[in-house]
Protein backbone atom coordinates (compact mmCIF):
# COMPACT_ATOMS: atom_id res chain seq x y z
CA UNK A 1 0.00 0.00 0.00
CA UNK A 2 1.40 3.48 -0.56
CA UNK A 3 1.65 5.77 2.40
CA UNK A 4 1.31 9.25 2.68
CA UNK A 5 2.55 11.34 1.25
CA UNK A 6 3.01 8.90 -1.82
CA UNK A 7 -0.88 8.21 -2.19
CA UNK A 8 -2.09 11.67 -2.63
CA UNK A 9 1.13 12.49 -5.03
CA UNK A 10 0.08 9.45 -7.27
CA UNK A 11 -3.60 10.03 -7.19
CA UNK A 12 -3.41 13.90 -8.03
CA UNK A 13 -0.55 12.90 -10.81
CA UNK A 14 -2.87 10.26 -12.10
CA UNK A 15 -6.24 12.27 -12.46
CA UNK A 16 -4.79 15.06 -13.83
CA UNK A 17 -2.93 13.24 -16.47
CA UNK A 18 -6.15 11.36 -17.46
CA UNK A 19 -7.97 14.66 -17.93
CA UNK A 20 -5.43 16.59 -19.74
CA UNK A 21 -4.81 13.62 -21.89
CA UNK A 22 -8.54 13.66 -22.74
CA UNK A 23 -8.72 17.69 -23.01
CA UNK A 24 -5.31 17.75 -25.71
CA UNK A 25 -6.82 15.09 -27.50
CA UNK A 26 -10.14 16.79 -28.26
CA UNK A 27 -8.78 20.00 -28.96
CA UNK A 28 -5.71 18.91 -30.50
CA UNK A 29 -3.83 21.37 -27.98
CA UNK A 30 -0.19 20.74 -29.93
CA UNK A 31 2.60 23.38 -28.29
CA UNK A 32 4.71 22.24 -31.09
CA UNK A 33 2.41 23.61 -33.46
CA UNK A 34 1.75 26.47 -31.65
CA UNK A 35 5.62 27.47 -32.34
CA UNK A 36 6.35 25.23 -35.23
CA UNK A 37 2.61 27.22 -37.54
CA UNK A 38 4.33 30.41 -36.91
CA UNK A 39 7.50 29.79 -38.78
CA UNK A 40 5.46 27.39 -41.60
CA UNK A 41 2.39 29.14 -42.32
CA UNK A 42 2.36 32.94 -40.32
CA UNK A 43 -0.33 31.00 -38.47
CA UNK A 44 -0.35 32.45 -34.34
CA UNK A 45 -3.51 30.70 -33.54
CA UNK A 46 -2.14 28.04 -31.48
CA UNK A 47 0.08 30.89 -29.91
CA UNK A 48 -2.24 33.13 -28.87
CA UNK A 49 -4.11 30.19 -26.96
CA UNK A 50 -0.53 29.01 -25.48
CA UNK A 51 -0.32 33.20 -24.20
CA UNK A 52 -3.89 32.83 -22.76
CA UNK A 53 -2.67 29.33 -21.35
CA UNK A 54 0.52 31.21 -19.19
CA UNK A 55 -1.63 34.60 -18.41
CA UNK A 56 -4.56 32.07 -17.02
CA UNK A 57 -1.47 30.35 -14.73
CA UNK A 58 0.13 34.06 -13.92
CA UNK A 59 -2.97 35.10 -12.22
CA UNK A 60 -3.88 31.49 -11.21
CA UNK A 61 -0.19 30.79 -9.30
CA UNK A 62 0.40 34.45 -8.21
CA UNK A 63 -3.31 34.62 -6.67
CA UNK A 64 -2.88 31.00 -4.93
CA UNK A 65 0.49 32.19 -3.14
CA UNK A 66 -1.03 35.53 -2.04
CA UNK A 67 -3.94 33.48 -0.64
CA UNK A 68 -2.10 31.17 1.07
CA UNK A 69 -2.54 27.89 -0.59
CA UNK A 70 0.64 27.62 -2.75
CA UNK A 71 2.90 27.86 -0.09
CA UNK A 72 6.16 26.74 -2.06
CA UNK A 73 7.34 29.36 -4.37
CA UNK A 74 8.88 29.57 -6.49
CA UNK A 75 8.68 25.52 -7.49
CA UNK A 76 11.69 23.09 -6.38
CA UNK A 77 13.84 21.67 -9.27
CA UNK A 78 13.94 25.33 -10.62
CA UNK A 79 17.78 26.89 -10.67
CA UNK A 80 19.96 29.97 -11.15
CA UNK A 81 19.13 31.06 -15.08
CA UNK A 82 22.17 29.78 -17.32
CA UNK A 83 23.23 29.69 -20.46
CA UNK A 84 22.51 25.88 -20.84
CA UNK A 85 19.06 26.79 -20.82
CA UNK A 86 19.40 29.00 -23.97
CA UNK A 87 21.13 26.13 -26.00
CA UNK A 88 19.06 23.20 -24.63
CA UNK A 89 15.51 25.19 -25.16
CA UNK A 90 17.37 26.13 -29.10
CA UNK A 91 17.89 22.09 -29.28
CA UNK A 92 14.89 20.93 -28.18
CA UNK A 93 13.15 23.69 -30.73
CA UNK A 94 14.93 21.80 -33.11
CA UNK A 95 13.81 17.88 -31.66
CA UNK A 96 10.51 18.63 -30.80
CA UNK A 97 9.74 19.61 -34.63
CA UNK A 98 11.07 16.71 -36.08
CA UNK A 99 9.81 14.42 -33.72
CA UNK A 100 6.17 15.66 -34.64
CA UNK A 101 4.95 16.63 -31.29
CA UNK A 102 6.86 17.23 -27.98
CA UNK A 103 6.77 15.60 -24.59
CA UNK A 104 3.31 16.13 -23.71
CA UNK A 105 2.11 16.21 -27.29
CA UNK A 106 3.84 12.95 -28.54
CA UNK A 107 2.12 10.84 -25.56
CA UNK A 108 -1.72 12.25 -26.28
CA UNK A 109 -0.90 11.40 -29.87
CA UNK A 110 0.57 8.25 -29.01
CA UNK A 111 -2.84 7.42 -26.71
CA UNK A 112 -4.72 8.06 -29.66
CA UNK A 113 -2.35 5.12 -31.64
CA UNK A 114 0.10 6.99 -33.40
CA UNK A 115 2.83 4.40 -33.94
CA UNK A 116 5.22 6.99 -35.12
CA UNK A 117 4.55 9.27 -31.89
CA UNK A 118 5.40 6.02 -29.48
CA UNK A 119 8.56 6.32 -31.75
CA UNK A 120 9.48 9.71 -30.98
CA UNK A 121 8.37 8.54 -26.81
CA UNK A 122 11.05 5.97 -27.05
CA UNK A 123 13.56 8.27 -28.85
CA UNK A 124 13.18 11.08 -25.71
CA UNK A 125 13.91 7.99 -23.48
CA UNK A 126 16.94 6.57 -25.39
CA UNK A 127 17.60 10.70 -25.34
CA UNK A 128 17.39 11.03 -22.13
CA UNK A 129 19.47 8.14 -21.11
CA UNK A 130 22.31 9.64 -23.24
CA UNK A 131 22.40 12.72 -21.31
CA UNK A 132 23.57 10.68 -18.49
CA UNK A 133 26.91 9.46 -20.37
CA UNK A 134 27.78 13.16 -21.06
CA UNK A 135 26.46 15.16 -17.99
CA UNK A 136 29.20 15.59 -15.10
CA UNK A 137 30.64 18.33 -18.68
CA UNK A 138 27.64 19.79 -19.04
CA UNK A 139 26.69 20.22 -15.35
CA UNK A 140 29.97 21.97 -15.28
CA UNK A 141 29.70 23.95 -18.24
CA UNK A 142 26.55 25.14 -16.92
CA UNK A 143 27.57 26.03 -13.32
CA UNK A 144 30.18 28.29 -15.14
CA UNK A 145 27.53 30.41 -17.46
CA UNK A 146 25.37 31.11 -14.24
CA UNK A 147 24.39 34.08 -14.87
CA UNK A 148 22.93 35.36 -11.67
CA UNK A 149 23.78 33.28 -9.01
CA UNK A 150 21.14 32.40 -6.37
CA UNK A 151 18.24 33.56 -7.84
CA UNK A 152 15.36 31.40 -9.66
CA UNK A 153 12.70 34.42 -10.43
CA UNK A 154 13.23 37.76 -12.46
CA UNK A 155 11.16 39.42 -9.24
CA UNK A 156 14.01 37.81 -6.44
CA UNK A 157 16.67 39.09 -9.25
CA UNK A 158 15.28 42.58 -9.01
CA UNK A 159 14.41 42.40 -5.44
CA UNK A 160 11.16 43.49 -5.81
CA UNK A 161 7.53 41.47 -4.76
CA UNK A 162 6.24 39.43 -7.63
CA UNK A 163 3.31 40.68 -7.29
CA UNK A 164 4.68 43.93 -8.67
CA UNK A 165 5.76 42.38 -11.67
CA UNK A 166 2.54 39.95 -12.26
CA UNK A 167 -0.07 42.17 -11.98
CA UNK A 168 0.72 44.65 -15.09
CA UNK A 169 1.97 42.11 -16.87
CA UNK A 170 -1.08 39.47 -16.71
CA UNK A 171 -3.29 42.58 -16.75
CA UNK A 172 -1.81 44.12 -20.50
CA UNK A 173 -2.04 40.01 -21.45
CA UNK A 174 -5.50 40.14 -20.34
CA UNK A 175 -6.42 43.12 -22.22
CA UNK A 176 -4.64 41.96 -25.16
CA UNK A 177 -6.49 38.52 -25.17
CA UNK A 178 -10.04 40.39 -24.61
CA UNK A 179 -9.34 42.17 -27.60
CA UNK A 180 -8.74 39.01 -29.77
CA UNK A 181 -11.59 37.19 -28.08
CA UNK A 182 -13.65 40.37 -29.30
CA UNK A 183 -12.13 40.21 -32.83
CA UNK A 184 -12.89 36.56 -33.44
CA UNK A 185 -9.18 35.39 -33.67
CA UNK A 186 -9.68 33.03 -30.54
CA UNK A 187 -11.60 30.51 -32.35
CA UNK A 188 -11.84 28.77 -35.56
CA UNK A 189 -14.40 26.59 -37.13
CA UNK A 190 -13.74 23.02 -36.30
CA UNK A 191 -15.18 20.01 -37.63
CA UNK A 192 -13.64 17.03 -35.62
CA UNK A 193 -15.74 14.85 -34.01
CA UNK A 194 -16.28 15.50 -30.14
CA UNK A 195 -13.92 18.86 -30.89
CA UNK A 196 -13.26 21.37 -28.03
CA UNK A 197 -12.23 25.02 -28.69
CA UNK A 198 -8.58 25.43 -28.14
CA UNK A 199 -9.38 28.16 -25.92
CA UNK A 200 -11.17 26.39 -23.32
CA UNK A 201 -8.81 23.56 -23.07
CA UNK A 202 -6.01 26.14 -22.74
CA UNK A 203 -8.00 27.46 -20.20
CA UNK A 204 -8.56 23.75 -18.48
CA UNK A 205 -5.28 23.00 -18.59
CA UNK A 206 -3.94 26.22 -16.50
CA UNK A 207 -6.10 25.58 -13.74
CA UNK A 208 -4.71 21.21 -14.12
CA UNK A 209 -1.70 23.16 -13.19
CA UNK A 210 -2.90 25.25 -10.92
CA UNK A 211 -4.33 21.89 -9.01
CA UNK A 212 -1.07 20.00 -9.34
CA UNK A 213 0.95 23.25 -7.82
CA UNK A 214 -1.46 23.28 -5.06
CA UNK A 215 -1.51 19.60 -4.46
CA UNK A 216 1.76 18.28 -4.92
CA UNK A 217 3.76 21.46 -5.36
CA UNK A 218 4.66 21.78 -8.76
CA UNK A 219 3.49 21.91 -11.99
CA UNK A 220 3.31 19.51 -14.65
CA UNK A 221 6.65 17.67 -15.20
CA UNK A 222 7.32 14.77 -17.42
CA UNK A 223 11.11 14.47 -18.75
CA UNK A 224 13.09 13.24 -15.71
CA UNK A 225 11.06 10.13 -15.53
CA UNK A 226 11.96 9.48 -19.31
CA UNK A 227 15.27 9.28 -17.95
CA UNK A 228 14.86 7.38 -15.31
CA UNK A 229 12.66 4.95 -16.97
CA UNK A 230 15.63 5.12 -19.93
CA UNK A 231 18.31 4.16 -17.14
CA UNK A 232 16.02 1.62 -15.50
CA UNK A 233 16.03 -0.13 -19.11
CA UNK A 234 19.54 0.26 -19.08
CA UNK A 235 20.42 -1.13 -15.91
CA UNK A 236 18.44 -4.04 -17.26
CA UNK A 237 21.99 -4.60 -19.23
CA UNK A 238 24.43 -2.61 -17.52
CA UNK A 239 23.65 -2.59 -14.20
CA UNK A 240 27.61 -1.76 -12.98
CA UNK A 241 27.63 1.05 -15.78
CA UNK A 242 24.44 2.54 -14.37
CA UNK A 243 24.91 2.43 -11.26
CA UNK A 244 28.76 3.97 -11.78
CA UNK A 245 27.13 7.07 -13.75
CA UNK A 246 26.88 10.41 -11.75
CA UNK A 247 23.76 11.25 -12.87
CA UNK A 248 22.11 8.42 -11.58
CA UNK A 249 22.92 8.77 -7.97
CA UNK A 250 22.39 12.62 -8.40
CA UNK A 251 18.62 13.95 -6.04
CA UNK A 252 18.00 17.21 -7.50
CA UNK A 253 14.52 16.85 -5.67
CA UNK A 254 13.91 17.10 -2.02
CA UNK A 255 10.86 19.24 -0.87
CA UNK A 256 8.13 18.70 1.78
CA UNK A 257 5.01 18.56 -0.60
CA UNK A 258 2.26 20.82 1.10
CA UNK A 259 0.10 18.19 3.05
CA UNK A 260 2.82 16.44 4.18
CA UNK A 261 4.87 16.33 6.97
CA UNK A 262 8.02 15.00 6.33
CA UNK A 263 10.46 15.81 3.25
CA UNK A 264 10.66 13.65 0.19
CA UNK A 265 13.55 13.44 -2.62
CA UNK A 266 13.95 11.89 -5.75
CA UNK A 267 15.98 11.57 -8.51
CA UNK A 268 16.16 10.49 -12.60
CA UNK A 269 18.23 7.08 -11.34
CA UNK A 270 16.07 3.99 -12.24
CA UNK A 271 14.90 3.31 -8.43
CA UNK A 272 10.97 4.38 -7.66
CA UNK A 273 11.10 7.64 -5.30
CA UNK A 274 9.23 11.35 -4.72
CA UNK A 275 10.33 12.05 -8.91
CA UNK A 276 8.83 8.66 -10.13
CA UNK A 277 5.34 8.55 -7.96
CA UNK A 278 4.55 12.78 -9.92
CA UNK A 279 5.12 11.69 -12.79
CA UNK A 280 4.94 7.90 -13.96
CA UNK A 281 1.02 8.34 -13.07
CA UNK A 282 1.34 11.71 -15.29
CA UNK A 283 2.62 9.93 -18.03
CA UNK A 284 0.23 7.37 -17.94
CA UNK A 285 -2.87 9.37 -17.30
CA UNK A 286 -2.08 11.48 -20.49
CA UNK A 287 -1.80 8.30 -22.61
CA UNK A 288 -4.86 6.82 -20.96
CA UNK A 289 -6.54 9.88 -21.29
CA UNK A 290 -6.32 10.36 -24.81
CA UNK A 291 -7.08 6.73 -25.32
CA UNK A 292 -10.17 7.15 -23.58
CA UNK A 293 -10.89 10.13 -25.70
CA UNK A 294 -9.98 8.77 -29.00
CA UNK A 295 -12.29 5.22 -28.13
CA UNK A 296 -15.37 7.35 -27.67
CA UNK A 297 -15.16 9.26 -30.71
CA UNK A 298 -14.69 6.02 -32.62
CA UNK A 299 -11.23 7.16 -33.48
CA UNK A 300 -8.80 5.02 -31.96
CA UNK A 301 -6.80 3.22 -34.56
CA UNK A 302 -3.03 2.55 -34.77
CA UNK A 303 -1.56 4.38 -37.34
CA UNK A 304 1.72 3.13 -38.73
CA UNK A 305 1.84 3.48 -42.24
CA UNK A 306 3.65 6.53 -42.87
CA UNK A 307 6.35 7.35 -45.46
CA UNK A 308 10.05 6.29 -44.04
CA UNK A 309 11.40 9.66 -43.72
CA UNK A 310 8.94 10.28 -41.40
CA UNK A 311 9.79 7.67 -39.37
CA UNK A 312 13.51 8.85 -39.10
CA UNK A 313 12.49 12.26 -38.49
CA UNK A 314 10.00 11.24 -35.61
CA UNK A 315 13.09 9.20 -33.21
CA UNK A 316 15.95 11.35 -34.60
CA UNK A 317 13.54 14.19 -33.79
CA UNK A 318 12.71 11.93 -30.20
CA UNK A 319 16.51 11.64 -29.43
CA UNK A 320 17.48 14.87 -29.84
CA UNK A 321 14.38 16.75 -27.49
CA UNK A 322 15.13 13.72 -24.72
CA UNK A 323 19.03 15.07 -24.44
CA UNK A 324 17.74 18.46 -24.89
CA UNK A 325 15.42 18.46 -22.28
CA UNK A 326 18.35 17.04 -19.68
CA UNK A 327 20.32 20.01 -20.91
CA UNK A 328 17.73 22.29 -20.48
CA UNK A 329 17.08 21.07 -17.90
CA UNK A 330 13.48 20.51 -18.49
CA UNK A 331 10.43 20.66 -21.17
CA UNK A 332 8.29 22.96 -22.66
CA UNK A 333 5.81 21.89 -20.18
CA UNK A 334 7.37 22.56 -16.97
CA UNK A 335 9.08 26.15 -18.48
CA UNK A 336 6.14 26.95 -20.45
CA UNK A 337 2.78 26.50 -18.60
CA UNK A 338 5.14 26.22 -15.16
CA UNK A 339 8.12 28.81 -15.08
CA UNK A 340 6.80 31.41 -17.55
CA UNK A 341 3.94 32.50 -15.30
CA UNK A 342 6.01 32.95 -12.36
CA UNK A 343 8.61 34.65 -14.49
CA UNK A 344 11.42 31.62 -13.85
CA UNK A 345 14.54 33.20 -15.50
CA UNK A 346 15.51 29.63 -16.34
CA UNK A 347 12.53 29.40 -17.92
CA UNK A 348 12.47 32.32 -19.89
CA UNK A 349 15.74 31.66 -21.10
CA UNK A 350 14.43 28.53 -22.44
CA UNK A 351 11.74 29.91 -24.56
CA UNK A 352 14.64 32.55 -25.90
CA UNK A 353 16.28 29.43 -27.21
CA UNK A 354 13.04 27.45 -28.31
CA UNK A 355 11.97 30.22 -30.65
CA UNK A 356 14.85 30.21 -32.92
CA UNK A 357 15.16 26.35 -32.71
CA UNK A 358 11.83 25.89 -33.56
CA UNK A 359 12.58 27.77 -36.98
CA UNK A 360 15.44 25.47 -37.60
CA UNK A 361 13.66 22.54 -37.27
CA UNK A 362 11.33 24.06 -39.53
CA UNK A 363 13.40 24.85 -42.00
CA UNK A 364 15.11 20.89 -41.90
CA UNK A 365 11.43 19.85 -41.59
CA UNK A 366 10.22 21.18 -45.39
CA UNK A 367 13.82 20.67 -46.45
CA UNK A 368 14.27 16.63 -45.58
CA UNK A 369 11.23 15.46 -44.23
CA UNK A 370 8.20 16.45 -45.40
CA UNK A 371 8.42 16.29 -49.56
CA UNK B 1 -22.17 17.89 -55.93
CA UNK B 2 -18.85 16.62 -57.77
CA UNK B 3 -17.40 19.00 -60.13
CA UNK B 4 -16.12 18.64 -63.77
CA UNK B 5 -12.54 18.08 -62.61
CA UNK B 6 -11.77 16.67 -59.21
CA UNK B 7 -8.64 16.12 -58.10
CA UNK B 8 -8.76 13.63 -55.41
CA UNK B 9 -5.88 13.68 -52.25
CA UNK B 10 -5.67 11.20 -49.97
CA UNK B 11 -3.13 11.89 -47.16
CA UNK B 12 -4.63 8.84 -44.61
CA UNK B 13 -1.45 8.12 -42.40
CA UNK B 14 -0.09 11.60 -42.63
CA UNK B 15 0.04 13.59 -39.25
CA UNK B 16 0.62 17.42 -39.05
CA UNK B 17 2.19 19.44 -40.34
CA UNK B 18 2.39 17.24 -43.56
CA UNK B 19 -1.44 17.03 -43.84
CA UNK B 20 -0.84 21.09 -44.26
CA UNK B 21 1.82 21.13 -46.44
CA UNK B 22 1.02 18.41 -48.86
CA UNK B 23 -2.49 20.62 -49.23
CA UNK B 24 -0.96 23.78 -50.01
CA UNK B 25 1.41 22.16 -52.07
CA UNK B 26 -1.71 20.87 -54.44
CA UNK B 27 -3.84 23.99 -53.94
CA UNK B 28 -1.07 26.40 -55.33
CA UNK B 29 -0.25 23.87 -58.43
CA UNK B 30 -4.29 24.32 -59.31
CA UNK B 31 -5.20 27.92 -57.64
CA UNK B 32 -5.75 29.60 -61.07
CA UNK B 33 -8.20 26.23 -62.07
CA UNK B 34 -9.93 26.12 -58.81
CA UNK B 35 -10.58 30.10 -58.35
CA UNK B 36 -12.32 29.37 -62.01
CA UNK B 37 -14.89 27.61 -60.54
CA UNK B 38 -14.48 24.00 -62.53
CA UNK B 39 -11.78 22.35 -60.41
CA UNK B 40 -12.40 21.28 -56.72
CA UNK B 41 -9.83 19.14 -54.12
CA UNK B 42 -11.06 16.60 -52.20
CA UNK B 43 -8.73 15.65 -49.13
CA UNK B 44 -8.73 12.54 -47.31
CA UNK B 45 -7.32 12.52 -44.07
CA UNK B 46 -7.48 10.99 -40.70
CA UNK B 47 -6.02 13.93 -39.04
CA UNK B 48 -7.64 15.44 -36.52
CA UNK B 49 -5.73 18.72 -36.43
CA UNK B 50 -6.06 19.16 -40.12
CA UNK B 51 -9.96 19.44 -39.90
CA UNK B 52 -9.36 23.07 -38.42
CA UNK B 53 -5.99 23.99 -40.22
CA UNK B 54 -6.34 22.92 -44.07
CA UNK B 55 -9.71 24.93 -43.89
CA UNK B 56 -8.99 27.94 -42.11
CA UNK B 57 -6.14 28.21 -44.39
CA UNK B 58 -7.85 27.36 -47.66
CA UNK B 59 -10.71 30.78 -46.41
CA UNK B 60 -7.50 32.95 -46.03
CA UNK B 61 -6.17 32.25 -49.49
CA UNK B 62 -9.89 32.89 -50.73
CA UNK B 63 -11.25 29.61 -51.13
CA UNK B 64 -14.44 28.04 -50.10
CA UNK B 65 -14.10 24.12 -47.81
CA UNK B 66 -16.48 21.89 -46.97
CA UNK B 67 -15.88 19.41 -44.08
CA UNK B 68 -18.04 16.18 -43.96
CA UNK B 69 -17.12 13.08 -41.38
CA UNK B 70 -16.13 9.50 -43.30
CA UNK B 71 -15.75 6.07 -41.64
CA UNK B 72 -12.10 6.61 -39.74
CA UNK B 73 -11.81 9.85 -41.39
CA UNK B 74 -12.44 12.81 -42.72
CA UNK B 75 -13.19 14.62 -46.62
CA UNK B 76 -12.10 18.04 -47.00
CA UNK B 77 -13.28 19.39 -50.11
CA UNK B 78 -11.85 22.98 -51.44
CA UNK B 79 -13.12 24.82 -54.19
CA UNK B 80 -13.82 28.23 -55.94
CA UNK B 81 -16.39 30.64 -54.90
CA UNK B 82 -16.86 31.77 -58.82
Amino acid sequence: MLEQPYLLIVASSLAIGLIAGFVMHRSDFCVTASFRDMFLFRDFFLMRQMLLLIAVSMVLFEGGRLVGIITIHPFPLLGAPTLANVIGGFAFGIGMVLAGGCVCGSLFKFGAGSAASLLAVIGMIAGSAFYAEVHPQWAAFARATVLVEKKVTLAQWLELPPTLLLLPLATALGFWLWREFRAGRMDRPAFAAGHLAPWRAAVILALLGFASYVLVGMPLGITTTYAKLGLAIESLFAPEHVSSLAYASAMPLNYTPPFADRAISGGPGPQLDAIAALQYPLILGIVGGAFYSARRVGEFRLQWRLPPRQWVSALLGGMLLGLAARMAPACNIWHLWGGVPILAMQSLLFVVGLVPGTWVGARLLTRFVVR
Amino acid sequence: MRMSHTIDLDIRGQICPSCLLLTLKEVNRHAAAIRGGGTEIVVTTDDRQATATIPSTADRMGFSTEVSRLDGGYRIRIFGTA
